[in-house]
């Protein structure tokens, strides 16, 4: 009973700052004697503030690891896994976070409630990682989303950030409700939401001929779901006009923070619940159709959003083939793949943020950023050829290993389709440097000069880019003992 | 038997629920409508399931899934208001602002 409460503090931390915060934002907002301040920055610094002391709860909390392996009946479980992965959640949001004071400043946003809401989802994705029961899934997943169609609407009078959130909530409602009819299905069949009884349940099921149709559909549904959730490719349907319609955090946000809780989700359905046989061709089939989509449609666009969105939709198709093989080197690949993944798009979306100030919209814009201030030329090319593979780079190294990954389990198909997708998805990522260095444009934009946080942030996460090729085994290891405790 | 009969039911009405979603052009609010059919559909799936196995997880399910659907439904209307507010029309044919 004592444990319990002492292996959730870093959650009940987070909830009970994510209220007050929202208590003193409305407290004081409306006071007259301050004359009605708009607190957003505030609000912001205080819940970056937050995420960063549930972080150091989180990570001084290891010792827990021990001796509080599972709470609430059973719902949830911690292990290596979790922990790691609750931490790289944890730090991507306190990066995004950072990265929003200075659009607030400029925008002139005023809602501190958008930063209320970020503690929120975040609260919602630890529980999300944590997850070993259905429900808890569900009721984790559905937080999340709520959470972001608001603030993928939240700038009221804008044609473009109204259309993406109710685009949002129509997608996110629908797949919702079937990744829910899937786990009815489940239940119905089984009689299981656990997934330690569904693993019992589901141990001979791909090698004994007798399968039942309940189950499989249920699967089936549940993987649905999911994919509709992670944007994968026949399941994308509105997910580049959502990216690019929400105001360019909440895109952050969208393309970094879900990703990293339903990859771990998925994870733990599918390898720990079902022993990732029954979903493998489906997956395949997402990435490979991911891979491609990502690389092709992505060359006709000239918004810079909606690049950065295709290009998210393929990355995150090729680290979707770490998923499908479900062997020990996949999973690990997986989290290789998602941690790098990360660290790009932040550093992507911090430098689109500190363009922003200047209204670049189109890739045109782009030209001559070399000539007015090369280091942002510079770091933007090198998160660009990062996502494009370029060998010293770390994008190389993790889709290097995510095609070893497969070409180790046996999909002789996947790994070829992922390399000439990744070749022909380079045209683009090195156009974007050939405008930057080579082009002059029209009218000539002058560049401000970026605040400080995004300045610190671009600096960390570039540098871990560059040096990650000499010295990648803390990653490797770390991610090991990650996809070993999973498979535990 | 007896548990397919209702199973089926909740299943025609889910699917309809999403033709509802997917044949919707005329108006957004109405968008509502089928997200929440299907909901409790699937609610009323696990009820069934639950009563046939004599389980008690389903129930305890089934609580809490039409609370979600309330919230969600709740943030819809939010958000269909604030998108009829900057638009001034409801049909959803006109949600083409975001080309490509």
């Amino acid at each position: 009973m004592f444990n319990l409460f002492l292996a959730v503090s870093p959650e009940i931390f987070i909830i009970n700052a994510t209220f007050i915060l929202l208590i003193h934002g409305v407290v004081f907002s409306t006071s007259k004697k301050y004359d009605y301040p708009p607190l957003v920055s505030n609000v912001g610094w205080l819940g970056l503030l937050s995420v960063l002391i549930t972080l150091l709860l989180l990570a001084a909390g290891a010792p827990l690891l021990t001796i509080a392996h599972f709470f609430w009946n059973n719902f949830f479980r911690r292990d290596n896994f979790t922990y790691f992965c609750q931490i790289l959640l944890l730090l991507s949001t306190a990066g995004t976070i950072s990265m929003c004071f200075d659009f607030f400043e400029q925008e002139r946003f005023d809602a501190f409630e958008f930063i209320v809401l970020i503690p929120l989802s975040t609260r919602s994705m630890l529980f999300m990682i944590s997850a070993y029961d259905s429900i808890a899934m569900y009721l984790a997943i559905e937080l999340q989303s709520l959470c972001f169609y608001v603030i993928a609407a939240s700038k009221r009078k804008s044609e473009f950030s109204t259309e993406a959130g109710s685009k949002y909530l129509i997608l996110g409602a629908f797949s919702s409700g079937i990744l829910l009819f899937g786990c009815s299905m489940i239940y119905g069949s089984t009689g299981a939401t656990h997934f330690d009884q569904l693993a019992k349940i589901l141990t001979g099921y791909e090698i004994t001929g007798a399968r039942s149709s309940g189950i499989f559909m249920g699967i089936l549904f549940i993987a649905v779901g999911f994919l509709f959730k992670i944007t994968a490719v026949p399941f994308h349907m509105w997910a580049p006009d959502i990216y690019e319609g929400s105001p360019t955090p909440v895109t952050a946000f969208l393309s970094i923070a879900p990703k990293i809780s339903i990859s771990a989700n998925i994870s733990r359905v599918s390898i720990y619940g079902s022993y990732g046989a029954t979903l493998q061709q489906i997956f395949f089939f997402c990435s490979i159709a991911s891979m491609i989509l990502g690389a092709l449609a992505a060359m006709a666009q000239t918004k810079v959003k909606r690049l950065l969105a295709y290009s998210s939709i393929g990355h995150v198709g090729y680290i979707r083939t770490g998923l499908s093989c479900g062997t020990i080197e996949g999973i690990q690949s997986l989290l290789i793949g998602i941690f790098i993944y990360a660290l790009m798009t932040i550093d992507a979306f911090a430098i689109v943020l500190a363009l922003r100030q200047t209204r670049v919209k189109y890739i045109a814009d782009l030209g001559a950023l070399a000539k007015t201030n090369p280091i942002l030329a510079i770091t933007f090319s090198i998160t660009m050829f990062s996502y494009a593979g370029i060998p010293p780079l770390a994008g190389f190294c993790s889709k290097f290993y995510l095609f070893f990954a497969a070409l180790g389990c046996g999909a002789y198909f996947l790994a070829p389709v992922g390399v000439v997708t990744s070749v022909i998805g380079r045209f683009y990522y090195i156009r974007l440097a050939k405008r930057m260095f080579f082009d002059t444009p029209r009218t000539w934009i002058l560049y401000e000069p970026m605040d400080r946080d995004k300045s610190l942030l671009l600096a960390m996460t570039s540098s871990f880019i560059t040096s990650f090729f000499p010295y990648p085994s803390p990653l490797f290891s770390v991610t090991h003992q990650m996809a070993l405790s999973l498979y535990l | 038997m007896d548990p397919i009969k209702y199973f089926t039911f909740s299943m025609i009405i889910s699917i309809s629920g999403i033709r509802g979603i997917l044949l919707n052009r005329r108006n957004i609010p109405i968008m509502s409508m089928p997200i929440e059919s299907m909901l409790l559909a699937v609610n009323s799936n696990f009820l069934v399931f639950s009563v046939s196995l004599d389980d008690m997880m389903g129930q305890s399910f089934a609580l809490l899934v039409p609370t979600v659907a309330a919230a969600e439904s709740a943030i819809g209307l939010a958000i269909f208001v604030i998108t009829f507010r900057v638009r001034g029309t409801i049909a959803v044919e006109f949600l083409n602002s975001i080309q490509g």
